[in-house]
């Protein structure tokens, strides 16, 4: 064997054990660094607030809706974690139902509050209900329109708010626990081992990248895309959570944890670390600069309107980056069909 | 001494030759579009069990195709705007004739033979004046010989309805011309239909959904034996909008959405890709390549029974059992209470698995 196809195979070798141990380690990272941490803050953070609602659940109660918000923030950075245990009996649905395009949630709320509805009564009659409204969405009409303060009594209101905590609480502490005793291993390790979930490391990078190009979907065409409607016909309403004032947060929110997710899936890389780094400050930086506007009532405005399309123009660019950079970093490629059907 | 394929050209070529049946192309049992290692396009014939049987290479991206139904031919066609439909002898390979639409046509990329195979129709759009068009091509010789208006813009997948003699036609609603690529001239106008017509061009029926539901683009379908019309649509509003993406249809009666009020229809991201129903026909499955996912639905009661993941899945056809899915990273797979994992293949599977027979 001559010298240059040793060195070559030696080569070649060294890639692939490389290859195998960066991808391991990246894996570990995203599950250690992103995903655990992530439900852990959501668990925690929604049992506190269930059990405030337990002794004090007054709508108006300030450090009710404190601990809602703590919690509904918990939710948004994990928003962009749609498989698994999210998806298992619906949990996502019932934790967050929006866009609810068809007005499920004040609907189904109306119902339940005018018929004083008894399937609050107990945690399991109450997981029988509309998933649209057992979650932080429902409780947002509750704590912020006052329409639907004076359609039960008192008594009732609270039990279905006591409900809806109890019921966001155990939801999201199952989700932790799926994750916990089964889940990241199936991740970690793909195979027949642990269930055939995912069959190959490709598999368990693509499911990760696909979190991470699904949130910046759920940037440009929902949380932007569905208030700002087009120039003609702009849909305030729509922008999510308006009540409460929390649109443009949730934004902020979304884009910090596809921050550290993006970190993670560019480690090892420095120029596209740069890159990314580069995108994401931009974006905040036009987010920042909508802060006067927290429920992006501006989309209708055509002076501030184009402050709004700048900021998703930035969200399409940091996918763009994760399409180009992040991805064949990974070996991932965007689907054949996916990216063009017909 | 004669090579054998020398010497089957000539017995091919004679008027004593025995006529070539399936099955000595193998008879496989699916036909399929795909994109090979070289970034080829190409046609395939697969087993049951999804192993290529063979393969031929086409000018472009394919889309779907159809089988003759008893001689060994595919006609592959181009993915809209088509310019062709090529007619493949699958025994040898070799190219038997190339469809080429009428001046001012292209197809969609669907097509389907008359029941006693003397006629191939093709979906087209007359794009001078938007008009959804048949088109009618001799089975024998492949020359055109007429055309008929698939009665709405945007005529797409066209099988045969089983309940009557006839064609079904999803008709997309979306206008589109060549000079603009693939950019869509009418979404606010758009009224995607399904229409019935007879194998002359009569229309008997047209079905439209209620015109809140006038942005869903009807796209794909299937027939069940009954001649019950299942159809999948591809949602041309705002994303976020929850919207069905599976119905029933039979002619005569009013149609049925599936899974209407099931959240977890919005895993499908608007867009039905492939639909069919399950081999005992009391199922019927779509696929979402976006959303990397199968649905199955229960035809008696609407709802949505198994989900599926399935990264860029789009073909799918009916098994005796069950249903095949194929999918963009080579993978044919069996779908049944669970997912098996049947073959790969080193192609990127386009959007449709064709059953033969």
């Amino acid at each position: 064997m001559s010298l240059l196809s040793r060195l070559t195979l030696t080569a070649c070798a060294c890639v692939a054990l490389g290859g195998f141990a960066r991808a391991d380690a990246l894996t570990d990272a995203v599950v250690d660094g992103h995903i655990l941490p992530t439900y852990e803050a959501l668990a925690s953070r929604t049992a506190a607030f269930a059990e405030i609602a337990q002794a004090d659940c007054a709508p108006t109660s300030a450090p009710l809706q404190a601990a809602w918000g703590r919690a509904f923030d918990a939710w948004v950075a994990a928003s962009h974690l749609r498989f698994g245990p999210s998806e298992t009996e619906n949990r996502a649905f019932a934790i967050a139902f929006w866009p609810d395009s068809r007005s499920k949630t004040p609907k189904a709320l109306v119902g339940l509050l005018r018929d004083a509805d008894p399937v609050i009564a107990t945690a399991e009659t109450f997981a029988t209900a509309s998933v649209a409204v057992r979650g932080f969405y429902a409780l947002e009409f509750l704590f912020y329109d006052p329409a639907y303060a004076t359609l039960a009594t008192p008594d009732y209101t609270c039990n279905l708010i006591r409900a809806i905590s109890r019921d966001l609480a155990a939801n999201t502490a199952a989700i932790l626990t799926d994750w916990q005793t089964g889940f990241a291993d199936s991740l970690r390790h793909p195979g027949p081992e642990t269930g055939d979930r995912y069959r190959t490391v490709e598999e368990a990078h693509q499911e990760v990248f696909k979190a991470l190009t699904t949130g910046l979907e759920i940037l440009t065409d929902m949380r932007l895309g569905r208030p700002l409607g087009t120039f003609d016909h702009p849909r305030p309403n729509r922008a999510e959570a308006r009540r409460s004032g929390r649109s443009l947060r949730h934004i902020q929110i979304q884009l910090a944890a596809l921050r550290s997710l993006a970190l993670l899936l560019s480690e090892g890389d420095k120029a596209l670390t740069e890159q990314v780094r580069h995108v994401f400050d931009k974006a905040d930086r036009h987010a920042e600069r909508l802060s006067g506007d927290p429920a992006l009532a501006g989309v209708s405005d055509p002076q501030k309107r184009f402050q709004i399309e700048a900021l998703q123009q930035d969200i399409r660019d940091i996918k763009s980056l994760a399409d180009t950079g992040i991805g064949p970093k990974l070996g991932v490629e965007a689907g054949f069909n996916a990216l063009d059907g017909d | 001494m004669q090579s054998r394929r020398g010497f089957l050209a000539g017995l091919m070529a004679s008027s004593m030759a025995p006529k070539a049946t399936w099955a000595d192309a193998g008879t496989p049992a699916f036909l399929a579009a795909g994109k090979d290692e070289l970034d080829l396009f190409v046609i395939a014939g697969l087993s049951d069990t999804g192993q290529v049987l063979f393969r031929h290479p086409l000018p472009g991206r394919g889309h779907a195709a159809s089988a003759h139904p008893t001689r060994p031919e595919a006609v592959a066609f181009a993915r809209r705007p088509g310019r062709f439909a090529d007619v493949i002898d699958c025994c040898s390979g070799a190219q038997l004739a190339r469809l080429e639409p009428p001046l001012g046509h292209h197809f969609y990329g669907h097509g389907v033979f008359s029941p006693d195979a003397s006629v191939l129709f093709t979906t087209e759009n007359a794009y001078e004046t938007a008009e959804g068009m048949i088109g009618l091509w001799d089975a024998n010789t492949y020359a055109r010989i007429g055309q008929f208006p698939s009665g709405a813009i945007g005529p797409h997948e066209v099988l045969l309805r089983r309940d009557a003699p006839g064609l079904v036609i999803a008709n997309g609603g979306i206008e589109t011309h060549p000079d603009s690529g693939r950019a869509k001239l009418n979404i606010p106008f758009m009224r995607p239909s399904l229409s019935y017509l007879t194998l002359e061009g009569e229309i008997e029926e047209i079905m439209e959904l209620p015109a809140e539901l006038h942005k869903n683009s009807i796209r794909h379908i299937a027939v069940r034996g009954d001649g019950t019309v299942g159809f999948a649509m591809q949602w041309q509003g705002d994303p976020g909008d929850e919207v069905p993406i599976v119905g029933l249809h039979r002619p005569g009666h009013t149609p049925r959405l599936l899974a209407e009020d099931d959240p977890r229809i919005r895993n499908l991201h608007g867009y039905g890709g492939s639909i069919a129903f399950s081999g005992t026909e009391t199922q019927i499955a779509v696929t979402s390549p976006r959303g990397g996912m199968v649905q199955v639905m229960e035809c008696s009661t609407g709802r949505l029974v198994a989900e599926h993941h399935l990264p860029d899945v789009c073909g799918l056809a009916p098994t005796a059992s069950g249903l095949l899915a194929s999918t963009g990273t080579g993978a044919i797979l069996r779908i049944g209470p669970t997912v098996a994992h049947l073959a790969t293949a080193p192609l990127a599977w386009d959007n449709h698995l064709i059953p033969l027979g």
